[in-house]
């Protein structure tokens, strides 16, 4: 099961020199992660657009799916594996 | 009987010539008060047609408004002592026949019971005869069995079969009396057992039911107007029940007394609550009403209440599927989301709905399904009744 | 005279407690061998409150449910969740807890029970719940805002009994927003157990990571099953973790000693055709072995990659002819439907794919993945334990859902 968080809260990550993410920090706590999967959505880019990048992230605690929107730049998480 | 006869006959009568409108108007304004006692009421107010007189009033739960039946009686007697001509004649029995029945015998022997009545010393009270519940049928038993119809042919045929006493007719197997009197004899044999023949029909058609007590002195706390609440919603409880009716939506207005209130405040505060279901539960309908009222309790002290039913329909029976036991469950917890919503707001509760598991997005793949008090049954239970 | 199946038996029955005479029973076995059930409909005569309602539901066992896990029942004394009691399910993230969770609830719907939700994460996915075997219908969800409210709620749940398990999925921080003292919310969870053991409903308590000291010592406290799990090891496909196989500790069971654990072995299928893998355990890097399947969660869509520039091109791959090779979890008499895609196929990819080449778009497989509207099941699902994921078939409760069948009986 995953867990869908409703809110899709926002987080703030880190990145590497080479742009690879490698931690996120979330609910107060710092989580070290190695991305696992990723892929990329577009919708309705011709009205309002959405245009996500995923990327399902494991680290010491969790396994989850992250997104960064790239209309915004804001960085979210999506989803928990539990 | 010509006249003439009459008076050689009986020469201290007094002789009336009939007027036939001014008895119906006499009966259409007793039927009125009576709508104030019971919202059960039914009469015959063609003057011309051999029931004229006989009014049935529906008691079923009334007792809790208005006292026990000799006092209930003693109300209505009062409250028609200005209109009818003479004192009634009562009779309280589980079948309507019975109680025809017992009325009549309440005439005849006059020692049945009379209860008081504060009219002049020269009036008499009702005369008053009760059946106690679930004794119809030895009521009935020793009288005679010419009662049990109108038509002078079943009569003598009663007669010609040796059936002297309606006792003995209830003993006869049910289809020996079809088989001699064609289909009456079904109805003979209900009414000699003391089973109700036919339904009841209020005169006024029961698409809504209102009732009214005043509150002396007002109160403002819920938990005391929970207990007149209470009051009402049982007594109509047992009213649609014994019809075998439901009731699909409650008003309830509350007029408040505002002698000690700073201006500002209405006069007459309303909820109107709509029912989960159509329901002949008078512990629902006023557990509902309590949580409307503990959302928002009244303003000032509340000095009358009136409960008013409506959208009453015969009660449908829920089918319910063989494989989903579940289903025989959903109105009960309907009533109880709908009251989870009241308290903690509507958009706590609901259900889940797949819209499109396939959308690219996952908050779009499905949406909420909220409780809200207007919502009909069919709304959720996903093998609902059909709305009203 | 044939005995009918498990689930028509509990229809019966509940239907006979209600109706008594007037219920449907199970007829005689007919000359042809089809057993003939006597009244398909039943009518309830009044709509309203029914007040003696039974509570018990009757299947497989009186006191527990199956927890959809095999290798966990055979370890907890009654051989499932305890009905009328509170279990809680304490772990840290991604441990598997509300898989479990969800298994429960799952299982109880089966056996004719409705469900509550008090989801204060807000974070309860339907469709993931729907492909576990849960029916929507039957499972209410409150969205309390605090853990103060949701013990509120709970309590006027429990006061009627109008259902027959709880969920009480507690926020991540337990604290926020209450407006009394954690000693005061740890006395009301356990006013909340015990009125849930009087009132004869199963409570299953998700414990956030971390509980505050008060809160976790009344839980354990009131809780008849304490279940603690801790992740082992993922289970990656190619380099994409998956799954993971969880220990379950038993810290605390009112029936049996306490001290026993199992693992499981919980697998993430995220939808698309890369999740048919997930049925090969040669494909899977994993520790060991593991008893076997014991579950396997789905979720649909999200790399279908369904729009726009992802349906172009990548249509190079092939998925293996006439279906996949048989797969040690799936019952033999039921070929896997074919996916009659031609999606590239990445299970001998090692390399994930990278953000400029969108995974594959199925469309075929995006053909057969319609959701029936509030229904309970979705018809053609490719599922994992081989099933054609087929609808609610007519007779019987809970055919063809595949996480249920998965949760049943195992392989």
């Amino acid at each position: 099961m995953t867990r869908l968080l409703r809110e899709h809260p926002l987080i703030d990550v880190e990145l590497d020199h080479g742009g690879e993410l490698v931690a996120f920090r979330w609910n107060g706590r710092r989580e070290r992660v190695e991305v696992c999967n990723r892929w990329r959505i577009d919708e309705s880019w011709w009205s309002r657009p959405i245009a996500r990048d995923y990327f399902k992230v494991v680290g010491g605690d969790w396994l989850a799916l992250l997104y960064l929107d790239r209309v915004d730049g804001s960085w979210h998480l999506e989803r928990l594996y539990d | 009987m010509p006249l003439g006869a009459a008076h050689r006959l009986a020469p201290e009568a007094l002789f009336l010539d009939p007027d036939p409108a001014a008895d119906a108007a006499a009966l259409k304004a007793a039927l009125d008060r009576l709508d104030g006692f019971s919202p059960g009421v039914a009469a015959e107010i063609d003057p011309a047609l051999p029931g004229f007189g006989q009014v049935e009033v529906q008691l079923d739960g009334l007792a809790r408004l208005w006292g026990p039946e000799p006092a209930m009686v003693r109300r209505i007697d009062e409250a028609l002592a200005s209109i009818l001509p003479g004192p009634p004649l009562a009779g309280i029995a589980g079948t309507r026949f019975a109680a025809a029945v017992a009325a009549a015998l309440a005439g005849k022997t006059r020692s049945g019971g009379t209860v008081g009545s504060n009219r002049g010393p020269s009036s008499e009270p009702a005369a008053l005869d009760i059946v106690s519940p679930g004794t119809d049928a030895a009521f009935l038993a020793p009288l005679p069995a010419a009662m049990l119809s109108r038509d002078p042919e079943e009569r003598a045929r009663l007669a010609r079969f040796g059936l002297r006493v309606i006792g003995q007719v209830a003993e006869l197997p049910r289809s020996a009396l079809v088989a001699r009197f064609g289909p009456g004899g079904e109805w003979l044999a209900a009414r000699a057992r003391g089973e109700e023949t036919d339904p009841f029909r209020p005169r006024r058609a029961p698409e809504r039911m209102a009732m009214a007590l005043p509150i002396d002195p007002p109160v403002s706390d819920v938990e005391g107007l929970r207990f007149v609440l209470h009051r009402l919603t049982s007594a109509f409880g047992d009213q649609l029940v014994a019809r075998g009716s439901a009731a699909a939506r409650a008003r309830l207005a509350m007029e408040l007394d505002l002698s000690f209130s700073v201006g500002g405040i209405p006069p007459l505060m309303e909820i109107d609550q709509l029912l989960p279901e159509p329901t002949s539960e008078g512990l629902a309908i006023e557990r509902l009403l309590i949580a409307r009222l503990e959302m928002a309790p009244p303003q000032a002290p509340v000095s009358r209440v009136e409960l008013e039913l409506g959208d009453v329909a015969p009660a449908a029976g829920t089918q319910l599927s063989l494989f989903t036991p579940q289903t025989g469950r959903t109105g009960r917890l309907g009533w109880q989301l709908v009251r989870l919503g009241l308290r903690f707001g509507e958009d706590r509760v609901g259900w889940m709905e797949i819209e499109d598991s396939e959308a690219v997005l996952a908050e779009a793949r499905w949406k909420w399904r909220r409780v809200a008090g207007s919502r009909s049954a069919e709304d959720w239970a996903p093998t609902g009744r059909s709305a009203p | 005279m044939a005995t009918p199946p498990p689930s028509v038996q509990a229809a019966l029955s509940s239907l006979q407690e209600r109706l008594g005479g007037a219920a449907p029973r199970w007829g005689a076995t007919l000359p042809s061998g089809r057993v003939e059930v006597v009244g398909a409909l039943a009518v309830s005569p009044q709509p309203g409150l029914p007040a003696d309602l039974p509570t018990d539901l009757p299947t497989s066992s009186d006191r527990a449910i199956s927890s959809g896990f095999l290798a966990l029942d055979a370890i907890l004394g009654l051989g499932g969740l305890p009905r009328s009691a509170t279990t809680s399910l304490h772990g840290g993230g991604t441990s598997g807890k509300t898989t479990l969770a969800l298994q429960a609830v799952a299982q109880v719907q089966a056996a004719g029970g409705i469900v509550a939700y008090l989801d204060m994460t807000r974070s309860l996915d339907p469709v993931e719940a729907v492909a576990r075997g849960v029916e929507l219908d039957w499972l209410v969800v409150l969205t309390p805002d605090t853990l103060e409210q949701a013990l509120a709620m709970a309590a006027m749940l429990l006061q009627d009994r109008t259902v027959d398990m709880l969920i009480l999925d507690m926020p991540y921080r337990p604290l926020e927003g209450a407006s009394i003292s954690a000693a005061n919310l740890a006395e009301r969870l356990g006013r909340l157990a015990a009125l849930a053991r009087r009132a004869g409903v199963q409570m299953i308590v998700l414990e956030p990571p971390s509980l505050p000291a008060a809160l976790a010592g009344a839980l354990s406290q009131v809780a008849a099953l304490r279940l603690e799990l801790s992740r082992q090891a993922w289970i990656r496909l190619g380099r994409d973790v998956v799954g993971q196989r969880t220990e379950v500790r038993v810290t605390r069971d009112r029936f049996a000693p306490p001290g026993r654990a199992a693992e499981l072995r919980i697998l993430y299928a995220d939808g698309g055709l890369r999740d048919a893998c997930l049925t090969r355990d040669e494909l899977l890097r994993d520790g060991s072995a593991g008893p076997g399947l014991v579950s396997i969660a789905w979720r649909l869509g999200a790399n279908l990659s369904a729009s726009g520039a992802g349906r172009t091109g990548m249509r190079d791959g092939a998925a293996p002819p006439g279906g996949l090779p048989p797969s040690p979890l799936r019952h033999a008499a039921r070929p896997t439907p074919p996916l009659h895609s031609t999606a590239k196929s990445v299970f001998d990819d090692e390399t994930p794919p990278s953000l400029l080449a969108p995974p594959s778009p199925s469309n075929g497989s995006q053909q057969v993945l319609r959701a029936i509207r509030g229904g309970a099941s979705y018809p053609g699902r490719p599922a994992l334990d081989g099933r054609a994921g087929a609808g609610r078939e007519p007779v019987g409760i809970g055919a063809g859902s595949p996480a249920r069948d998965a949760a049943r009986g195992g392989p």
